[in-house]
């Protein structure tokens, strides 16, 4: 069996604000405003990755918080979970 | 809703609404924009191109195309085409009479499409009443072309006090057509500010229309009745205005306005002819009257963070104060069935 990766689902968007990151989802419509900052740039989401993946450079904290955070975005349907090929 | 952040201002609107021409092949009674003849000076191909590559690069996420008839324009599938290989969703408002199946298909090989079609009641005599005759069963014939389609349709219909008792049948329509219903608010704006008093609903079914919302989670309303949304539909849409925040009108010659209510020399941001979209978003007096706009007399009211004061246009159209507060909001339509009740007591 291929092991999951996560990507952004096809309905959402992201983008970069002041605060963080802006994720919309048009089946909603719907909103998300997450205060990341400049931890995760947009474009992290464009590929898919393993669920586990974060940028370099991040503190162990930094890894607890957006490790959680992209459960929650799981769970809420912006990101979707498909086979790595 | 996070209010801080968007009050803070956006980069950019999430979404807008652009009307591509006053040209419609209807003269619906209630039109926001009194359409029928194009504008003098409608922007160009070369015009709408540039301004996508510029909602491109401000990071737009959604454009929602209206008019007039958005299909009148003869280079509309082009502009659509200039969105959806940028990869920006779009959500066409139509009144369906200019869908045919060639057409349907072309528009759902994009995957990047969701389409309104303008319904105003689940009667035939209800809703060409308003829209003219024959319209309700091109209306029909055209959701059928879509429901068939991968393309995320539904029936939008403006609430008026002629189509109020059948909405319920319209969502039940909607489900029998296998697409959804979406509720708008009916505005004096255009000739609807012309047929107001003989289209708006009552009071007492603007009341009715928010308890039915609030047992129907799934039907959409474009958060165009935010300011009679109930505890149940909290968190699912806005719970204030988001002109100039969040979203933004873009007008047939290419001036910028809040929203699409709002479309006079009064509340123009600017026109695209003489700066770009991100200069007039950044930096425009209307936009940034806007963000800054409190509707202070409605602070000390129970739902008060429940709309902020509701709709600023509908506010300007009946009472000329941008900030006087939504004439028609749920505490204010409760209010004046009260007075009602009392006036008849007396």
């Amino acid at each position: 069996m291929a092991a999951a990766g996560i990507q952004l689902h096809p309905a959402c968007r992201v983008r970069q604000e002041g605060f963080g990151l802006l994720f919309y989802d048009s089946r909603g419509p719907r909103l998300l405003f997450a205060e990341t900052g400049g931890l995760l740039p947009p474009d992290f989401f464009a590929v898919s990755r393993s669920r586990d993946e974060l940028p370099p450079g991040l503190n162990e904290r930094q890894v607890q918080v957006l490790g959680k955070f992209m459960t929650q975005l799981l769970e809420r349907g912006f990101l979707r979970e498909q086979p790595i090929r | 809703m996070s209010n801080r952040f968007v009050e803070q201002g956006l980069r950019s609107p999430v979404n807008l609404t652009w009307e591509v021409s006053l040209a419609c092949n209807l003269r619906c009674s209630h039109c926001l924009s009194s359409s029928g003849e194009a504008a003098e000076n409608e922007m160009t191909t070369a015009e709408a191109l540039d301004l996508v590559a510029q909602l491109d690069s401000a990071k737009v996420f959604q454009i929602n195309f209206g008019g007039g008839e958005p299909f009148m324009r003869p280079d509309f599938e082009e502009i659509l085409a200039a969105c959806h290989g940028r990869g920006i969703m779009t959500c066409i408002s139509t009144n369906g009479t200019l869908l045919d199946a060639p057409r349907v298909e072309r528009l759902a090989a994009s995957q990047l499409v969701a389409i309104q079609v303008s319904m105003d009641g689940a009667r035939r005599e209800t809703c060409d009443a308003i829209r003219g005759a024959g319209v309700y069963d091109q209306a029909i014939a055209a959701l059928k072309l879509l429901a068939a389609s991968r393309i995320p349709s539904s029936i939008n219909t403006v609430l008026t006090g002629q189509n109020a008792a059948e909405i319920p049948a319209l969502h039940k329509l909607a489900k029998e057509l296998g697409v959804s219903l979406r509720v708008s608010r009916f505005r004096p704006s255009g000739r609807g500010a012309e047929n107001w008093e003989e289209l708006r609903p009552t009071p007492a079914q603007l009341l009715n229309f928010s308890a039915w919302l609030s047992e129907s989670g799934e039907v959409r309303t474009g958060d165009s009745f935010f300011s009679l949304t109930t505890q149940e539909r909290q968190g699912l849409g806005l719970n204030l205005c988001g002109a100039a925040k969040l979203t933004c009108c873009v007008g047939p010659t290419g001036n910028l306005y809040p929203c699409a209510f709002l479309q006079t020399e009064r509340f123009k941001a600017g026109s695209l002819r003489e700066s770009s979209f991100q200069e007039i978003w950044d930096d425009s007096e209307i936009y940034a009257s806007f963000r800054s706009l409190r509707i202070h007399s409605c602070e000390e009211c129970q739902r008060f963070d429940q709309c902020h004061g509701g709709c600023p246009a509908v506010a300007w159209h009946l009472k000329n104060d941008i900030s006087g507060g939504d004439p028609e909001c749920l505490e204010r339509c409760v209010t004046s069935i009260a007075d009602e009740a009392k006036a008849a007591v007396a």
